[in-house]
């Protein structure tokens, strides 16, 4: 029932992506009706899969791949509706809907096959995992925002260009630029939380041995890195290509962060 | 306007081809932008002051029972719901044309066009959608012929035919501009550097406008951009006596829209000294630049200036002169966002073809619901005599009913009723050949 609910999710995120299409690149706010509904179902949907899949579990933090994966996809596709909720235009759609339905894809179709096995404080890993993904999706939003307002500065100086040819997104720059730089705002406070959370447990439970693993260095890294960002946003007022680069690096380092799962002794998920 | 439904009052249709209705026929005359030179539609022009007179003496014409007059500044029309006994034929409005213009019916009759029935319905709800319009899409039109409608039900020259044909008009419209893009884009230079301006700032509020040199085009700018919210004007002229006119007449635009609503928002209009505009500029989100100099006033050094003191905030330079006062560099620094008068001209004209391709699918919405419109008529026409039929009959059986009550004596209320409900059966069973043969000649005729 749970990978059921889970491929109707993934079958209306799929609608939703189609439907964001028309809707924000050909001006056709009638496929918005279709969109936005789909996306709001999608989710629900998609919240009733992970809470059965963890119930039946017995435990209430996802820990398997594709369970992070699963939950990461409902954050962005939480995070999309928050846009349109406040801004009214689906155009940040274009591009996370189809990554949300992938995520989705993968999570519905390819289940993972780890376990969790060592003795933690669920309650605060539950809230160090759901605030670091959300910090993780406030970044990518916020590159993708980025991406958005690239493509639209372009299309606003191309003018005598086959490029002027093509649909224009219905969002303003001013706005996409707020989206990207508040969805990076939102992320600070979740990815210092859920740093903080899991220093403290780790300290707790593994002593200063935990402070010297790779990985653990790593993420604080990515926290200095983070909060350069938008230091640099917000003092130079970063927009275009080098905001671009800027959040393209910050989730690079991401990336060598979810890799150094891997290399790390003490934050590693044991496979059976 | 596509000049294929259109017919000059000279082209009479064949006899066979009328569907006007026994009740009645419409019939439409007027001048527009495609038949008609200036000359002649502001003669026929009539001012809101002497629209009630004028409907009021074309009902007064003979055969006229309901009519109405649309007239803008592109077209002045005539519509006409007309008695069957006088034959439907257009002397009368050509009579009221020369007695209440004072004007010699040759010079009109060649430019007039003629619609009846099916085609003045077609005819109306186009315009009412702005397809007949000289800029296709343009809202203007419907608000007009709203006012007409208005004034034609005060001055009670609209009642039992054009009523519900006006309303239908106006809803056609209504699913026209919902349902089609064909109103979503501006037309002109200065909505469009509006538009683009939206596009890059989204709401216009507290943006700031710097007014470089006094051309017409940039003041229409400027007054679009105020329209839209803009909440301060800089204005920086070569004479200082100039710039500070143009700010004038500025301020009292502002007094004049606050004045007009108190929930407007003010504006301040400052002068700037032209020796400090590269020091201002800065502070302009939008620059709108008009001036007669020979040479660019904005170079790209410029524009990276700004963009640092700045800090990256776009920027908007709409250049109306020629030749161009901004160096189209400037494009290129990111953030600063060039558009020279024919950049504008080139959006507009896409918007145009918008429009154009827009219209295929409103025309489509127009022919929908004109079937659907002369399906109902058709229904409404049929509906009196189906009444009378039904009518007659009941009182045929009421009277027989009466008649055989005597013969039959006392009857129990059981059996009173089942010869009741046989003769209503029977009266039913003989009339539906007959009600169903009325409802197709009607939708034949």
């Amino acid at each position: 029932m749970t990978l059921l609910w889970l491929r109707l999710a993934v079958l209306l995120y799929g609608v939703a992506a189609l439907a964001v299409l028309p809707a924000a690149l050909y001006n056709r706010p009638r496929w918005s009706q279709f969109a936005v509904p789909a996306a709001v179902g999608a989710a629900g949907l998609h919240f009733v899969s992970l809470a059965e899949m963890l119930n039946a579990a017995h435990r209430r933090m996802p820990v398997e791949a594709h369970e992070v994966q699963s939950v990461l996809a409902l954050i962005l596709a939480l995070l999309f509706l928050a846009v349109y909720w406040r801004y009214r235009s689906v155009s940040l759609g274009i591009f996370v809907l189809p990554i949300v339905f992938l995520m989705a894809v993968l999570a519905a179709f390819r289940p993972g096959q780890e376990s969790f096995s060592q003795p933690v404080h669920t309650g605060w890993v539950i809230l160090h995992i759901v605030l670091l993904l959300a910090a993780y999706g406030g970044l990518i939003v916020s590159l993708l925002a980025s991406v958005l307002y690239l493509i639209q500065e372009r299309r606003l100086k191309t003018k005598r260009s086959r490029l002027h040819r093509l649909p224009v997104i219905d969002m303003p720059l001013e706005t996409i630029d707020q989206i990207a730089l508040k969805t990076l705002l939102f992320g600070l406070p979740c990815m210092t939380g859920g740093l903080l959370i899991g220093a403290l447990m780790a300290q707790a439970d593994y002593g200063v041995r935990y402070f010297a693993d790779p990985k653990i260095l790593l993420t604080f890294g990515l926290w200095i890195a983070y909060v350069a960002s938008i230091f640099i946003r917000r003092s130079s007022g970063l927009r275009g290509r080098r905001a671009v680069y800027l959040s393209s690096l910050v989730v690079l380092v991401v990336l060598f962060v979810w890799a150094a799962n891997q290399f790390s002794v003490v934050h590693k998920f044991p496979t059976p | 306007m596509s000049q294929m439904t259109q017919q000059r009052l000279t082209i009479v249709k064949p006899a066979a081809e009328r569907t006007s209705s026994p009740a009645g026929t419409l019939v439409l005359i007027g001048v527009n932008h495609t038949t008609a030179p200036i000359e002649v539609r502001e003669r026929l022009s009539l001012s809101a002051s002497r629209l009630p007179d004028a409907v009021r003496t074309l009902t007064q014409q003979p055969g006229v029972r309901e009519c109405l007059i649309v007239s803008t500044c592109n077209r002045v029309e005539f519509l006409t719901w007309q008695d069957p006994e006088y034959g439907g034929g257009n002397s009368n409005l050509l009579r009221f044309l020369h007695q209440y213009y004072a004007i010699p019916a040759n010079s009109v009759e060649p430019h007039l066009y003629e619609f009846r029935d099916r085609e003045a319905i077609r005819h109306l709800f186009r315009v009412a959608s702005s397809l007949d319009s000289m800029v296709v899409g343009e809202p203007q039109i419907l608000g007009q012929v709203k006012e007409a409608y208005t004034c034609a039900r005060e001055a009670g020259t609209v009642a039992g035919y054009l009523d519900p044909l006006l309303q239908r008009a106006f809803s056609v419209a209504k699913r026209v501009r919902s349902e089609t893009q064909i109103g979503s884009s501006s037309v002109s230079i200065a909505s469009v550097a509006v538009e683009l301006a939206r596009k890059i700032f989204g709401s216009l509020q507290g943006k700031t406008v710097l007014l470089v040199g006094a051309g017409k085009m940039s003041d229409l700018a400027a007054r679009h951009l105020l329209q839209q919210g803009a909440t301060s004007i800089l204005v920086a002229n070569r004479t200082q006596e100039r710039a500070a006119l143009i700010a004038g007449q500025i301020s009292d635009q502002v007094s004049a829209q606050i004045a007009a609503n108190p929930n407007a928002l003010g504006c301040s209009v400052e002068v700037v000294a032209f020796e400090q505009l590269y020091q201002e500029a800065a502070r302009a989100d939008i620059v709108v630049t008009s001036t007669g100099a020979q040479a660019h006033i904005f170079h790209r050094a410029h524009g990276q200036a700004f963009m640092e003191r700045r800090r990256n905030r776009p920027m908007f330079f709409i250049d109306i002169a020629v030749p161009r006062d901004v160096d189209p560099a400037i494009n290129e620094v990111e953030g600063c966002f060039v558009y020279d008068i024919d950049d504008l001209q080139q959006v507009a004209a896409a918007h145009l073809a918008d429009r154009s391709r827009e219209s295929m699918a409103a025309e489509k919405i127009v022919a929908a619901e004109l079937d659907k419109y002369q399906e109902h008529l058709e229904i409404r026409e049929a509906v009196p005599a189906i009444v009378t039929l039904q009518q007659n009959a009941e009182a045929v059986r009421q009277a027989e009913l009466a008649r055989a009550a005597k013969r039959l004596g006392e009857l129990t209320p059981e059996q009173q009723s089942a010869i009741d409900a046989l003769t209503k059966s029977l009266t039913a069973k003989l009339l539906h050949p007959q009600i169903v043969d009325l409802r197709k000649k009607s939708e034949e005729r």
